[in-house]
């Protein structure tokens, strides 16, 4: 309170005798009339105490919410991580960042991380669990470790780089299997790059500098293996060129968040992307658009003759128009890129999908070119490093849930992998799992998996943690994120890799290093080595603080080998199959990622639960989107809950009326669904996996978790459906149809 | 010169995929929209992002629009609040002065653009998200209005720095909101409309695709947007394609 101010209880006062506060002070003669002036009262826009600032600190370190590895910055301030943003320099998200890497510090201070090691007290799964010291918690493990020579499964998502060699390296000494989780349909797009371009790094898109963008069905946008990187794209791509902006059309089952920035939408019926793709390469040849014989090469083995748009329109659910006028469009690009992903590659015939999209751009000469598919270069790493490695299909995890079944394993080891989650309860692994001598989780979150295990070891976050990794893919030259720790660890957990190392040594086994961290500067001093990138010190311990500093390496030069002209290895044309008489169950099911939770691995997260989906803008559940005729036939609306019937399963979760679907298919988001994984995740909403057929990919045996049929039945009960539509005063809207503007009505 | 904050969102950039929305959240203490929340209708977003569709399926668009408060120079929120909590900086900031308000929600209901944002409840977290929240922003107790501030904490303190600077102005870019900084695809550019030679007055003077939302209430939004386009619709009366 300042000389010649109000006391506020005067204030008020006054204010209680008059209506007409705002006009008070004019009216009434006191003071000079000027708020400004006449109230000192503390304001957060100049506040004395704000003035004296504490000192924050920023420092470079990678994200590891989703495997793109875009780098981040990250305030800390007084011992406290506050603020992630996106790390200006990294040449993979240049200071962007998704929702997901903002939430990185919510995993690091989440009230139901594991703080310490926990001992299994109850059954299996029960969740009962007793504190324990990390002294007992690592002789129990290296007990178990020593014991189970060659009889030890390590659960992994991919690991490359640094972590794949200590995590290699551990498997070695303990002769132990190695298999890696990551979503499905992930693996089939590995195998078409490798088909299709030869590379087993993933590629990235010159968006940047393409005229035209066909994209069947990847949410390269919002979940699709490197959002951020496409999104920095997208943006130029748009408006980055002063006389030209970027043309976007979409062919797929769903308007997905990306298709709804495109600036047409063709609606297909689900698995057919390559189909359309063919007889999109037909007319292009047929019409003399682009070369027969290029035509010939990128897609051999396949009578392109045979896939007219007349022959494919009905499968595909278009009209041979739209077909030869999507291919007219892509033929005319100067230059058009062709994109395939997401549930496009989760079919039976998911490979033939994405690599007859892929090999469309070698028709109009796009691969290794400006402004098309630019092939990543191998990382940086020495040759004892692993490279990119694909997670395991479906066909090869049956084999494993086998070996579990007949007691094979007597020590199974999971860190950073969901696979009872991730993978569909009809795989029977949580079931297998039960057969297991015992199960050691390194784990941060009691998640689906982790409460299967015996002995529970803390693990760092990712903002605790040393790290560095390769983005796959990468900006189209070679690149490296340093991870390092920004914050000490908030509960006793210790490094993935320090645990393994510390109990290797502990089992008779001891690895080539001390700690993690003696891995990771091994690995920036073999940078070093290469006398190239965009850090220079003249001796090892400034190098590594360069790097640090810069929030890792970057070798602008370094591309990839010159790109092939064809696709090194055919892929066969394949038909989707459905599971599920169309009869009996005539829609097809379709889970897809979730913009926030992605495949449920960020569920445990309170702003990404709370953070609107784009199309439907609901938070916090679990929903199906129908067709406004399809729900007009059922006779249900917004919030009627539902129940999906498929010959696997049923599960009930209410409808959202979303105008925007297509007629013949019920879209149910994965994410939810969790029996633990924290307060805010458990018990909410249901995995779309649990209705999926166990039916595979037929090349890669991975799951084709798109490749269901479903019936909804109405159930005549309704729920209010948290969302956040009609939030807004002015657009009240509970219950009721969701405003449309149609051109023409108004 | 006295800057003049302001804003320009890039509707044919936004892919509505909401970074903006948890980076302010992040940034801004904004408490968590539980799912209570949500059902009452009550969910706090000081940028929030609005999806409307227009046309039928399956000539169907699902459009974007990310909304701040437009910290309007003739705000109406303003006049009204008896209390005089909502005022105007002098950099054209419209600002909530929580320990002045006292909850009439004048000013809310005075809001058009509806971004202004009553707490019902008491803001609670878990014990351990508290070393989360940033130190430089208020939590804002029940019973207060809070609002987009245009991250008026990184002004200051992009000020303060400038002053010991030998006193120089401050350069563009300099100081950026959290929403603008996340934005993947930078549809959303913060900056000094007052500068010429800042990024954000410069799209704001040579666009052709710019307008501001209920404009015609007179108001003065500083917040711009660059209007969506979309090469199939009609051409409408003075509206350029691309």
């Amino acid at each position: 309170m300042r000389k010649g101010a109000m006391r506020r209880r005067d204030f008020l006062k006054l204010v209680a005798t008059s209506t007409t506060g705002a006009v008070l002070f004019t009216g009434c003669g006191i003071g000079d009339g000027d708020p400004e002036t006449e109230f000192k009262i503390e304001s957060p826009a100049l506040n004395p105490v704000d003035l004296v600032y504490g000192r924050d600190n920023w420092y470079a370190t990678a994200c590891q919410e989703c495997p793109a590895g875009c780098g981040l910055i990250v305030r800390v301030f007084e011992g406290r991580a506050k603020k992630v943003e996106g790390n200006p320099d990294f040449p993979v998200n240049l200071g962007a960042t998704c929702a997901r890497a903002q939430a990185a510090v919510q995993e690091l201070y989440h009230p139901d991380r594991i703080a310490q090691p926990l001992r299994l007290s109850g059954a299996r799964g029960s969740g009962d669990y007793q504190a324990t010291s990390w002294d007992d918690a690592l002789a129990a493990f290296a007990t178990e470790l020593g014991g189970a020579r060659g009889a030890t499964l390590i659960i992994t998502p991919p690991l490359a780089g640094p972590l794949g060699q200590v995590v290699a390296s551990f498997a070695e000494a303990f002769d132990a299997q190695q298999v890696a989780f990551e979503p499905e349909e992930r693996v089939v797009l590995r195998e078409a790059v490798r088909r299709v371009f030869g590379t087993d790094t993933l590629p990235t898109i010159d968006l940047a500098r393409a005229e035209f963008l066909l994209n069947f069905s990847a949410d390269f946008l919002h979940s699709w293996i490197s959002p951020v990187q496409f999104s920095r794209a997208y943006g130029e791509f748009r408006h980055g060129r002063a006389d030209l902006r970027g043309t976007y059309w979409h062919v797929g089952p769903q308007m997905n968040g990306s298709a709804a920035s495109a600036d047409r939408w063709f609606p297909i019926n689900p698995g057919t992307e390559g189909l359309v793709a063919l007889a999109m390469a037909q007319v292009m040849v047929a019409e003399g658009l682009v070369d027969q014989a290029a035509a010939a090469r990128a897609y051999p083995g396949i009578t392109l003759a045979d896939y007219t748009p007349e022959r494919v329109a009905e499968t595909a659910g278009i009209s041979a128009e739209q077909i030869t006028e999507l291919a007219r469009r892509f033929a005319q690009g100067t230059p058009s890129v062709a994109i395939a992903g997401t549930t496009a590659a989760a079919h039976t015939n998911g490979l033939f999908n994405v690599a007859a999209v892929l090999a469309l751009n070698y028709l109009v000469g796009s691969v290794g070119q400006p402004g098309g598919i630019i092939l990543n270069p191998s990382a940086p790493f020495g040759a004892d490093v692993p490279g990119p490695a694909a997670g395991l299909a479906y066909r090869d995890w049956a084999g494993v849930i086998n070996d579990l079944n007949s007691g094979r394993y007597r020590l199974v080891i999971v860190h950073g992998a969901n696979p009872v989650y991730g993978l569909p309860a009809a795989s029977g692994l949580r079931e297998a799992l039960g057969q297991a001598g015992k199960i050691v989780a390194l784990s941060s979150f009691l998640d689906d998996t982790t409460l299967q295990a015996d002995l529970i070891l803390p693990v760092h976050t990712s903002l605790e943690s040393w790290g560095l990794q390769a983005p796959d893919p990468g900006p189209g030259y070679q690149a490296v994120t340093l991870q390092q720790p920004v914050v000490n660890p908030f509960v006793d957990s210790r490094a993935f890799a320090d645990v393994l190392i510390q109990a290797a040594s502990a089992a008779g086994g001891a690895l080539p290093w001390e700690s993690y961290e003696a891995v990771i500067r091994a690995a920036v001093e073999e940078l070093r080595g290469l006398r190239r990138g965009n850090v220079e010190a003249p001796d090892a311990e400034q190098y590594f603080m360069a790097v640090q500093a810069q929030g890792g390496w970057w070798d602008s030069d370094a591309t990839a080998d010159e790109a092939p002209t064809a696709p090194a290895t055919p892929t066969p044309v394949a038909e989707p199959e459905y599971a599920g008489d169309p009869g009996q169950f005539p829609l097809f099911l379709l889970p897809y990622p979730s913009n926030a939770l992605g495949y449920g691995e960020t569920a445990h997260l309170p702003w990404l639960q709370a953070l609107p989906d784009p199309m439907t803008t609901a938070v916090w559940t679990t929903w199906v989107e129908l067709n406004p005729a399809t729900a007009d036939r059922l006779g249900v609306e917004t919030g009627d809950v539902v129940r999906l019937v498929t010959p696997r399963g049923s599960e009930e979760m209410p409808v959202y009326v979303n105008p925007a679907a297509h007629p013949d298919v019920a879209a149910v988001p994965m994410g939810q669904g969790h029996t633990d994984f924290g307060r805010y995740a458990k018990g909410r909403g249901v995995n779309p996996l649990n209705l999926v057929e166990p039916a595979t990919e037929a090349e890669t045996g991975a799951l084709a978790w798109a490749g269901t049929r479903v019936r909804v039945e109405a159930t005549g009960r309704k729920v209010r459906f948290p969302r956040f539509e009609g939030q807004v005063p002015a657009f009240q809207l509970e219950e009721a149809p969701i405003v449309q503007v149609i051109p023409g009505t108004h | 010169m006295t800057p003049r904050w302001g804003m320009v969102i890039d509707l044919d950039r936004c892919t509505g995929c909401q970074a903006c929305v948890v980076a302010c959240q992040a940034e801004n203490n904004v408490p968590i929209n539980t799912e209570a929340i949500y059902l009452q209708h009550r969910a706090i977003q000081w940028i929030r992002v609005e999806r409307y569709w227009e046309g039928e399926f399956p000539n169907i668009k699902a459009r974007y629009i990310p909304v701040p408060c437009m910290h309007c120079s003739e705000a109406p929120c303003e006049p009204v609040c008896p209390v005089y909590a909502t005022y105007h900086t002098p950099e054209g900031i419209n600002m909530q002065v929580y320990n002045r308000c006292i909850g009439t929600r004048y000013c809310s209901v005075n809001c058009h653009w509806h971004v202004r944002f009553f707490n019902f409840w008491e803001p609670k977290w878990p014990e351990s998200l508290h070393n989360q929240l940033n130190p430089d922003v208020s939590v804002r107790s029940r019973g207060v209005m809070e609002k987009c501030t245009f991250c008026i904490q990184r002004i200051n303190h992009a000020e303060q720095n400038a002053r010991l600077d030998n006193n120089r102005p401050l350069r563009d870019g300099e100081v950026n909101t959290a929403c603008a900084q996340a934005c993947p695809t930078r549809a959303i550019v913060f900056g000094d409309l007052n500068d010429p030679e800042s990024e954000v007055a410069k799209i704001a003077n040579t666009t052709d695709r710019g307008y501001k939302v209920l404009a015609e209430l007179g108001t003065n939004p500083s917040v711009l947007y660059l209007k969506k386009i979309d090469p199939d619709a009609p051409a409408e009366h003075g509206a350029e394609s691309a």
